[in-house]
């Protein structure tokens, strides 16, 4: 198939190709980076909290109103404790200080050498008296859960020594002692003089930190064996339950705490469920935007490419008609046609994985984005030569259905 | 001529009508997109308070320690301990100064019929209400006496008042607060602020506001914690006097100054009050003393997220498509008219009538994307409020996005047209003629 006549053809009208080849990069510098971005945010809300059912977990935030004495506290804290165990249907209960994903809760510094000028890693801190272990469903790699001694009763306002034992998250304890098993190692909550050291006990695989950061950090949580009391007026319990009850085991909770407390309470629950759309409802916001141009994308360049192609055959009905009458075959016009077609689009895609990198560089520098991998681009490639030709067929296959008779008729 | 041709411009949608609905839906989708996107940018990123923004001012004194400071590096934190926001309230710089951080408090409502909740706001100080414009419905602002003593009074949001009390002036009422009897001074009228620039720690910057005022003494004397975020570059110690007397960093101060060139001075009183501060070596950092206006406040605290940039960038770029679709659409639609320019031309209309026509033909084009495109704008943004509280609230179109919306759509119309048109002058007469 000769080249040169179609591209000579080409070179004669320019306009009209170069806004296809236009449209196909412009398409395609947008489209690739775009399912890039929603890759990532999907991939970013896929992380894996840490605990083994999230569907059947949900927690119960309550406020005593009478202003109790710490030690009141302690012992609500136990009671509602044992109240919420009593439910039908709830596997585990834990009264701890955050949840994951929640979007509230602290973090605190860790360091592995007191003398460190800038900490190690930042750890999202849950404080719990119970087995989080246990309540969370968390797989333990390493090392062992707490020991029911070491669960102690801590007045927050007196003390802020942290217990002598923690359990971390292995992403956190690989990145304080690479290469190494952290148990039985020293770590240090802060730097400098204020640094107070804690053993690491037990390591568990993973466990999200309570704003679900995006990067190392999200992974990055320490569990402390303490049940706080008297610094904070409200009071958060982790409830598990069977799978499948948990709307169930809510509504009897509340029931059975309200029932327990003379005093009037304040409570609020929410599911883990909940929690994790709500973290995610930009990113999930962001990627049904950016599916939404892109589709809305490729099919305004197809309907581009489509008009083009049906206004190029219209324009040449004669000089088909004069190719089929002096012996082209349909076959040699369809591919005439679809051949001038790929070479647009090539010039397109070409400009399009030129495009696309120069929009990504823009996004890193710009908006701190990822850098897009090539594999975008050559999938994108691919995508939208398969896409101009399969929209130049039918303008193609119409040309070819000239017939020369007619065709020819007013010349 | 300008009539007649806006009437052949309108016949002339009817004249294709499958092209014409491409070309005029591509537009409408391409201008939705980049408008709708612009809008939510330009809600967040627009001046809250504008008749003031340039006088009202935030200082950041950088308290962290020495070890590991890279000098010229930012502060940990965008707020500052309670006892650098106390020193500067006592230095009484400015006309008017708040310091400021958030509380949550449960109320006992006095109607039996209401169950017990939980209140989220403010303490700041008694300047706070006239520094930032808040309307009042009922009552006021409590005094500098309250400040001083930390009495127990409080300023409700209007929703509170009226789910509490109906249509009723509370104000002189007991309420129980924290399970004190709080006595209520005033009631706000509605009033949030896009984004809540006072008090931008936190998650919620858009589409909350507050439902109660309490002083700030008042708060601190019944040890009510922060809501909110809390920086500590070392270990606070326990209890809530440990938290005063710490470094950690949760109290935003506001100055107002009585115009925008006094800010100078405030700057100087600042640097000697961090001297002096040096020099007792409490602040170990030699950081430079930050004040920002609310403008720079937005910019340093990073209001408008990528994410909203990301989406307005592709969908521009969406639109730059768009418009390449329809310059391609728009000469396939010239294209066939070269007989009809012909005839004009040879009956003696010069290229510029030409121009015109096709010129105003495609501005018809681009006023009906742009209507189209204005409606589905309105759609997008209505979904995209449906999302949450704080999308809803700046998913908004104002008069300004509207008169740019319209811009935008013949502006990109006529853009589009320029070369097709530009096309169409170039017909010659006599070849058009000759082949009919």
């Amino acid at each position: 198939m000769e080249i040169r006549p179609i591209l000579s053809a080409l070179l004669r009208s320019k306009t009209g190709p170069i806004l296809v080849a236009l449209q196909v990069a412009l398409s395609l510098a947008i489209l690739a980076n775009a399912a890039h971005i929603v890759n990532e945010r999907r991939a970013v809300a896929a992380r894996p909290s840490g605990l083994s059912d999230e569907h059947a977990a949900f927690y119960i935030t309550v406020r005593n109103l009478a202003n109790d004495t710490p030690e009141q506290q302690l012992a609500n804290i136990k009671r509602q404790t044992a109240v919420l165990r009593t439910v039908g249907g709830v596997k585990s209960v834990a009264n701890v200080s955050q949840m994951p994903l929640s979007r509230n809760g602290s973090n605190s510094s860790v360091a592995v050498d007191p003398r460190q000028d800038k900490p190690s890693a930042t750890a999202s801190t849950y404080v719990s008296g119970d087995s989080l272990v246990q309540t969370f469903g968390l797989k333990l790699v390493e090392g062992r859960d707490f020991l029911p001694p070491e669960l102690l009763d801590v007045n927050g306002e007196t003390t802020s020594d942290p217990p002598p034992q923690v359990i971390l998250t292995k992403p956190l304890a690989d990145k304080l002692w690479p290469n190494q098993s952290a148990i039985g190692k020293t770590m240090y909550f802060g730097t400098g003089k204020d640094a107070r050291g804690t053993q690491v006990v037990g390591v568990v695989e993973a466990l999200m930190s309570a704003h679900g950061e995006v990067g190392e950090r999200g992974d990055h949580s320490v569990i402390i064996p303490a049940r706080l009391y008297g610094s904070e007026p409200v009071i958060l319990y982790a409830i598990r339950t069977e799978p499948g009850q948990r709307d169930r085991v809510m509504k009897e909770a509340e029931d059975a705490l309200r029932k327990s407390s003379a005093t009037p309470m304040i409570t609020k629950m929410k599911t883990v469920d909940e929690d994790r759309k709500d973290r995610y409802r930009a990113d999930v916001a962001l990627q049904w935007m950016l599916v939404t141009v892109s589709v809305l994308l490729l099919l305004i360049t197809a309907s581009g490419i489509v008009g083009m192609a049906s206004l190029w055959v219209t324009q040449r009905r004669k000089q088909i008609g004069v190719r089929r009458a002096l012996g082209a075959k349909k076959t040699d016009i369809l591919r005439y046609f679809i051949a001038e077609n790929f070479m647009i689009t090539s010039a397109g895609v070409f400009g399009g994985v030129a495009l696309g990198l120069a929009l990504n560089q823009l996004l890193v520098s710009k908006l701190e984005m990822a850098r897009l991998p090539a594999g975008y681009l050559v999938f994108g490639a691919l995508g939208f030569w398969l896409l101009g030709v399969l929209a130049a067929y039918g303008p193609a296959w119409r040309a070819a259905s000239i017939s020369p008779a007619t065709a020819t008729r007013s010349v | 001529m300008f009539g007649y041709y806006f009437r052949l411009g309108v016949r002339s949608l009817r004249r294709n009508p499958a092209l014409t609905a491409l070309m005029v839906l591509t537009l409408a989708v391409g201008v939705a997109a980049s408008v709708s996107t612009l809008t939510i940018l330009h809600m967040m990123s627009s001046d809250p308070i504008p008749q003031k923004s340039s006088r009202l001012f935030v200082p950041l004194i950088d308290n962290g320690p020495v070890e590991g400071y890279t000098p010229g590096e930012d502060p940990e934190d965008i707020q500052i301990s309670y006892k650098d926001a106390l020193n500067l309230l006592k230095g009484g710089q400015g006309v008017r100064r708040t310091a400021l951080y958030g509380v949550s408090a449960p109320v006992q409502p006095p109607r039996a019929d209401i169950q017990p909740f939980n209140l989220t706001g403010l303490a700041p100080t008694r300047d706070f209400f006239a520094m930032f414009d808040v309307p009042f419905l009922h009552g006021q602002a409590w005094t500098e006496q309250d400040d001083a003593r930390g009495a127990d009074v409080v300023v409700l949001s209007r929703e509170i008042a009226e789910k509490l009390y109906g249509d009723a002036d509370p104000v002189g009422q007991r309420i129980a607060l924290m399970g004190f009897p709080f006595t209520i001074v005033g009631v706000i009228d509605n009033w949030m602020p896009l984004p809540r620039f006072y008090r931008l720690n936190g998650g919620v910057r858009y589409g909350a506001g507050e439902e109660f005022f309490i002083p700030l003494a008042t708060s601190i004397r019944h040890e009510v914690t922060h809501n909110g975020s809390m920086s500590c570059s070392s270990n606070a110690g326990a209890g809530f006097a440990a938290r005063l007397a710490s470094e950690c960093t949760w109290i935003t101060v506001w100055f107002e100054t009585a115009s925008a060139g006094d800010r100078a001075e405030l700057q100087t009183w600042l640097d000697n009050y961090a001297a002096d501060q040096r020099k007792l070596g409490r602040l170990k950092r030699n950081a430079q003393n930050r004040l920002y206006d609310v403008p720079e406040w937005l910019v340093y605290t990073k209001v408008v997220g990528k994410d909203s940039k990301l989406q307005t960038w592709l969908a521009f770029g969406f639109l730059a498509l768009c418009l390449v679709n329809t310059i391609g659409l728009l000469l396939a639609k010239f294209s066939v008219r070269a007989a009809e320019i012909g005839v004009r031309r040879a009956l003696g209309a010069s290229r510029a009538e030409i121009f015109r026509q096709f010129l105003i033909e495609t501005s018809v084009v681009g006023l009906v994307g742009g209507v189209l495109g204005l409606v589905l704008a309105f759609g997008a943004l209505a979904l995209i409020g449906m999302q949450g509280k704080q999308t809803a609230a700046v998913a908004h179109m104002d008069w300004q996005m509207l008169i740019l919306t319209f811009v935008i759509s013949v502006g990109a119309a006529i853009l589009a047209g320029l070369l097709p048109t530009w096309r169409a002058c170039q017909v010659t007469p006599a070849i058009q003629l000759k082949s009919q």
